[in-house]
């Protein structure tokens, strides 16, 4: 078996939490790629500021994302993937949180779509916000981007890496939240 | 032992595996003073020591220069040791540093510096790898965090062997990546500790020093005679060919990248078109393998970060492609976006094609504006910035490394240069600013963290000298920037464990301080009016360092303690902006000047003795003006409601603040922490609670 060569953006704003992001993604796919590097953002950038994480997995050995090379941008800010659209590969997956790409000039979303882009827009809070835990925002947008088909891994694979280990309530309620996500992806 | 054994893989970060590392090599103690990006490598040796029977010491010290003596005394005992920093707590710790090259250890001390390429939660761009060049201590330049474990046996191994201290610098994508690694049986070291006396070694005197210099200069040439011949410390991931036009020497992350980077050029190292040496020693420069490879090469691109280390050690310099020769930016982290760039023209030059393009990058227009990072919603210092521009308008505001850095954004921060520089600049500002009678109020701000740290030699120094200001002391009780470890004042250990709690204000009187105070500054009406009466004795005939003690617990760490009186705020409907007029036929003005010196837009200007001109164009009536005038010149019809004034997201600069296009306010929900402290700050009653706090 061929291992898997994967390459995501995570983006977001200091307190959304986008590291808690890379590492779900990393723990689901590491079993698959062999090997994986992430880079993260500390300190002064968390206080609101832009945070951003990259994330390699499969046989590399830097751990920064080339521009052009990312597989998947996953955005829990409309504006930080705006940022970060230049790391997007031809064809890659934008999963962001936000109701429609309405955030994007018309500029923009032409030249989206003529890098062949596949986009999933999903109103991430406002589910979250439904759901009585506005915090998990980003763990909605998870679960999009894996019933969507944004991620190498599917979503059971994904949710044993949140949810494992896990105290019952939180793992309960990280379970309602993708499902949450789940049901977004479809109706797009 | 059957499970103790068994393979553990886990994804780590950097400084955890760094951490990791020293327990499985025995470390017996470690000190760390916090800073990114370092922080968590300490307390990784702290979890992962847990595993051992003899758990290792481990402390956070007061500053970086205590941080090095307690490890390198500790190594003197034939212990393994480590110490942990970022790059400028190494300038901190530096006096001890120069002199721990010459002295040497017995056990095997490893000083971990971390740098900052970008840089991006730091006050310079400096490479520790010159630093221990300068202090002729070995270097390790890992470049992933499994090379930063990895390094820690034969940072260990060589520091036992030559006696000195070896510097393992990781850089942030090193100490803040993360990678799966499998994690090894922690080593438990039989040593007894014991100090064999020699005083003509462990206190040479200049003669003596002599003598160990000459010493130190011998042990570097077989250092770097034994860095020459290993083979794991040098990698040729390409191996020389024959008049290769190009070869690449590269050091730390940048090696790393550099090879990801020549893949994606359709040109893998694996291939071996471009000979390609990677050295984890960068001092001193295991020059056998390097010359080989500049030997045979027509010209050798040189890739490391952040300042030419490998460069200028290299030999036949002429033939390098580097900083010299402006082949790589001499500023700012080497990112695929910049050594993408320096590869292709490298490659160019040497008439190397890559066999395809890279692919096609999006270029996306209209980008949004740069974030700035902000204090937390509910956090103290905010109210103590938004005070301090109240109470002392015309002030000059010296501040500190930390949190309170963000009260740049308030506009209540005119320095921050380094640790404990907010008490000397006020110093010298004060002496220099008041020196004719001027009356320029300056007022300094500093964390407990960082009072702690080096606040309080600069004190001691005000004191002596009879320096003229306000120092506010910002006690949210802990470390917060770098992730809440625990100040002396806790009297919280590294481990939890309970220590001696050092108060802080005994500490203040201690220094000879006459003027303290100690207040909560959630209770800002409080805070503004001791910060005027603390300038004034300052000022007056027998002042001098008059000291604010703000204590507020931390919002992040513990936000509940944080929020003193819970209440919601809402923001009261729009009104037409009121304009501000001056009205001396009512009320002589009393040439105060305090309605210029408050006015947020900068609309009021004085023409003459008691006369002020109102500027109706920049005026937002935001009635500031008519708060502060003691003799009611100044008068604004009572609005009750935002008239976008900008004077609460300005001052106050709450990220829960949100303003339209218009600089109307509302709450952001999904920030308020419902702190109220912005209910006290509207000077228009138009941010009001909305029920009675419980």
């Amino acid at each position: 078996m061929s291992r898997l060569e994967w390459q995501a953006v995570v983006a977001g704003v200091g307190g959304q939490g986008v590291l808690f992001v890379s590492r779900a993604l990393s723990t689901a796919v590491e079993p698959k790629a062999g090997s994986i590097l992430i880079s993260e953002v500390h300190g002064m950038a968390q206080r609101g500021g832009a945070v951003v994480s990259h994330l390699k997995a499969g046989p590399f050995s830097g751990p920064l994302v080339s521009p052009g090379q990312a597989d998947l941008l996953l955005a829990l800010d409309p504006g930080e993937a705006v940022r970060n659209l230049s790391y997007l590969v031809e064809g890659g997956w934008l999963v962001v949180n936000a109701p429609d790409l309405d955030f994007l000039s018309p500029k923009a979303r032409k030249a989206l779509a003529s890098f062949g882009a596949r986009v999933l827009t999903v109103p991430a809070v406002q589910l979250a916000g439904q759901a009585g835990a506005r915090k998990g925002a980003n763990v909605v947008l998870l679960g999009a981007a894996a019933a969507g088909g944004a991620l190498p891994v599917s979503m059971a694979e994904l949710e044993a890496a949140i949810c494992d280990g896990q105290p019952r309530a939180r793992a309960e309620a990280n379970r309602k939240l993708l499902a949450l996500g789940a049901e977004a992806a479809a109706q797009v | 032992m059957g499970s103790k054994n068994k393979v553990r893989k886990e994804i780590l970060m950097g400084n955890q595996a760094l951490g990791r590392g020293l327990v499985e090599n025995g470390v017996a103690v470690m000190t760390a003073y916090p800073g990114t990006p370092s922080s968590e490598i300490l307390p990784s040796v702290v979890q992962y020591g847990a595993e051992m029977q003899s758990q290792p010491y481990c402390e956070w010290s007061v500053n970086e220069k205590v941080a090095v003596e307690v490890a390198l005394s500790a190594a003197y005992t034939g212990q393994r040791s480590a110490v942990a920093m970022k790059m400028v707590g190494l300038n901190v710790a530096l006096d001890p540093v120069m002199s721990s090259a010459y002295i040497g250890v017995i056990g095997g001390m490893i000083l971990i510096s971390a740098d900052d390429p970008g840089p991006h939660s730091s006050q310079t761009e400096q490479d520790s790898r010159l630093l221990a060049h300068f202090a002729k201590l070995p270097v390790l330049d890992p470049d992933s965090p499994a090379m930063a474990r990895d390094l820690v046996g034969p940072a260990f191994a060589l520091s036992e062997r030559f006696q000195i201290p070896v510097m393992i610098r990781p850089t942030l994508r090193v100490c803040h990546g993360r990678q799966n690694l499998n994690l090894r049986t922690p080593k438990e070291l039989e040593r007894v500790p014991g100090f064999p006396r020699d005083p003509f070694r462990w206190a040479a005197i200049p003669k003596m020093r002599l003598a160990l210099h000459h010493a130190l200069n011998a042990k570097l040439a077989k250092i770097q005679d034994y860095l020459s011949k290993s083979k794991s410390l040098n990698q040729w991931h390409a191996p020389l060919r024959p008049r290769a036009p190009l070869g690449i020497l590269a050091s730390g992350v940048s090696a790393a990248l550099a090879r990801d980077l020549l893949a994606e050029m359709g040109l893998p190292v694996g291939e071996g078109k471009v000979p390609f040496l990677q050295t984890a020693a960068p001092y001193p420069l295991p020059i056998g393998p390097v010359s080989e490879l500049i030997a045979g090469c027509r010209n050798v691109l040189v890739l490391e970060e952040t300042e030419p280390v490998l460069e200028l050690l290299a030999p036949n310099r002429d033939k390098l492609w580097g900083r010299g020769s402006g082949h790589v930016p001499s500023a700012g982290e080497l990112t695929p976006e910049v050594l993408g760039g320096v590869l292709e023209r490298a490659l160019g030059e040497a008439k190397l094609k890559a066999a395809r393009p890279k692919g096609k990058v999006l270029s996306v227009p209209d980008q949004p504006p740069m974030r700035r990072p902000n204090l937390c919603p509910g956090c103290s210092h905010r109210a103590v910035f938004y005070s301090l521009r109240r109470a002392l308008p015309t002030g000059v505001y010296p501040s500190d490394i930390g949190c309170y850095t963000l009260g740049m954004n308030q506009g209540a921060v005119d320095t921050c240069h380094d640790m404990g520089a907010a008490v000397t600049f006020a110093s010298a500002l004060s002496r220099g600013l008041n020196q004719a009678d001027k009356d320029t109020p300056v007022v300094a701000t500093i964390g407990d963290s960082t009072f702690f740290h080096s606040g309080i030699t600069g004190l001691v120094n005000a004191v002596y000298n009879g320096h003229r200001f306000v120092l506010v002391i910002l006690d949210n009780e802990t470390t917060s920037m770098t992730g809440m470890q625990p100040t002396p004042e806790s009297g919280l250990t590294a481990d939890g464990h309970p220590g001696n709690a050092v108060d802080i204000k005994k500490l203040v009187e201690g220094c000879g301080v006459r003027w303290i105070t100690e207040l909560d500054p959630y209770q800002m009406g409080d805070l503004q009016k001791t910060l005027k009466k603390a300038w004034r004795w300052c000022k007056g005939p027998e002042g001098s360092v008059a000291v604010i003690i703000a204590r507020h617990a931390c919002a992040a760490q513990r936000p509940r303690d944080a929020v003193a009186s819970p209440c919601k705020v809402e923001v009261k409907g729009q009104a037409a902006p009121v304009k501000t007029s001056f009205r001396p036929q009512d009320n002589p003005c009393a040439d105060c000047g305090r309605c210029v010196a408050v006015c947020p837009a900068g609309a009021l200007t004085r023409t003459g003795k008691g006369k002020i001109k109102v500027d109706e164009a920049k005026c937002t009536g935001c009635r500031l003006c008519a708060e502060v005038c003691p003799t009611g010149t100044m008068v604004l019809e009572p609005a009750g409601a935002c008239v976008a004034c900008g004077l609460c997201s300005t001052w106050f600069a709450c990220p829960a603040l949100a303003k339209d296009a218009e600089g109307y306010i509302s709450i952001d929900r999904g920030w308020c922490v419902d702190c109220g402290l912005c209910a006290e700050v509207c000077a228009h009653g138009a941010i009001a609670p909305l029920e009675e706090s419980k």
